[in-house]
């Protein structure tokens, strides 16, 4: 509470709290330079003055975000209400003030990890590109360059002809392949149709690893949570393939109420980088919009687990 | 009438793909008389060999075909990639190459009518 020369009337003890000062300490004490930062002060007493010769009631009843000052001189951001009490007599003023630090840091977050998302989609449209083209392009340039020496041999030396064609063949057999590769990391049909457990089957077939799966959901579960469950593992193993030096993985699944936990681990190098490698950042991105949680556990020489925890809606 | 061109340097850094259009070169009567990986590769063996065409892909690991074209020691530059002419529109005039052709269409017909041209 402040009287319209700008000097604190009062504070309760939640402003006490918030303020690090006490009431007995404030009171008497000119506002702007208790509770406002440096910088601001001037701001505040030319309002406070034009405000008291009855210019700008707009500010009044409105929610009003603020840089206040604490006691040590530390900044807290706050949402501030003033309102004009009903007395007789010089104006005064009444604040009602709230700590908005958490809002603000929650805002921050969620803005780095749109950012962070962001990132990551375009990270992977250029591996993309960069995949069909040194892959799959190149293949069908080679064949259509085969194909058309085949088509000048054949009426020519029909023998050589014949070659050039099992030739083209084989190289659209390895495009098709190829194709069909990529298809299957940028989303496999059979996790769409299927679900989780014949995609991992489909996926552990296709590694050079052991891996023991364990606790995977029956049934389905949500499209973005399967497909988040999908590529945790994906990126799991095929890290383990690279990197862990060992043959064998676990993988664990644990549905709990309202959350799924999944556990990539191995036993091999460890001393994993979680910085290093776009397949991990790419994950945490997938991970932070969903609100979940990823950890990576990786002592040198004693192996790694990688843990995501995904709210998933039962 | 000028003499058909007869000698290229290949310079692309796809090895499957330098073999398939030297293969193709060679059946339409064209002389390859060097491969090269690399940008800077392809300028040293321009300037040994003296070759009447060089094909230049327009992505080097070590930079844009576009910016080495007036450094080729060449008769005629003429850029080539997997993707087509409609992505690069200028940057192939302003470059100073002889002309584009998209890997898939290269033979000897195609890249005849390039460099005779004039």
């Amino acid at each position: 509470m402040m009287d319209h020369e700008g000097r604190i009337v009062g504070i309760n003890p939640a402003a006490e709290r918030a303020f690090g000062i006490s009431d007995d300490e404030a009171r008497g004490r000119e506002m702007a330079e208790v509770l406002i930062p440096p910088t601001m002060r001037g701001a505040h007493r030319h309002g406070l003055a034009r405000l008291v010769a009855g210019g700008e009631p707009q500010i009044l009843d409105r929610r009003i975000e603020v840089t206040a000052q604490r006691a040590d001189g530390t900044l807290v951001p706050v949402e501030l209400t003033i309102t004009r009490a009903a007395v007789d007599g010089p104006p005064l003023f009444v604040g009602y003030l709230r700590d908005i630090g958490d809002r603000i840091e929650a805002e921050e977050a969620l803005r780095r990890s749109r950012l962070q998302l962001l990132r990551a989609t375009d990270e992977a449209r250029r591996r993309l590109e960069r995949d069909l083209h040194d892959g799959a392009q190149q293949r069908l340039v080679g064949l259509a360059l085969t194909l058309r020496l085949a088509r000048g041999q054949v009426e020519r030396d029909p023998a050589a002809a014949v070659e050039l064609l099992d030739e083209a063949q084989e190289d659209l057999a390895s495009a098709t392949d190829e194709l069909r590769e990529l298809a299957r990391g940028l989303h496999p049909a059979v996790l769409t149709d299927g679900g989780l457990a014949p995609a991992l089957r489909g996926l552990v077939a296709r590694l050079p690893l052991e891996v023991s799966v364990a606790g995977v959901p029956e049934g389905r579960l949500p499209i973005d949570v399967e497909s988040t469950a999908y590529f945790v593992v994906a990126e799991g193993l095929t890290n383990i393939v690279r990197y862990a030096g060992t043959q064998r993985a676990q993988v664990e699944f644990e549905l709990s109420d309202g959350s799924l936990a999944i556990e990539v681990r191995d036993f091999g190098r460890g001393g994993a980088d979680p910085d290093a490698g776009t397949g991990l950042r790419g994950l945490q991105a997938r991970v932070a919009m969903h609100e979940g949680k990823l950890a990576l556990t990786s002592p040198p020489g004693r192996g790694t687990t990688m843990r995501v925890e995904v709210p998933c809606a039962s | 009438m000028e003499p058909v061109p007869r000698t290229v340097l290949i310079v692309d850094d796809h090895a499957g793909f330098r073999r398939q259009a030297r293969r193709a070169l060679e059946a339409d009567g064209y002389q390859v008389v060097g491969e090269a990986p690399n940008g800077a590769a392809g300028i040293q063996a321009a300037a040994e060999l003296e070759p009447d065409v060089v094909l230049l892909d327009v992505h080097l690991p070590d930079g844009s075909g576009f910016d080495i074209v007036s450094r080729m020691l060449a008769g005629s530059v003429v850029l080539i990639s997997t993707h087509d002419r409609q992505d690069y529109a200028d940057l192939i005039r302003r470059s100073g190459a002889r002309g584009f052709l998209a890997k898939d269409q290269l033979c000897g017909a195609t890249l005849e009518a390039l460099v005779a041209e004039g």
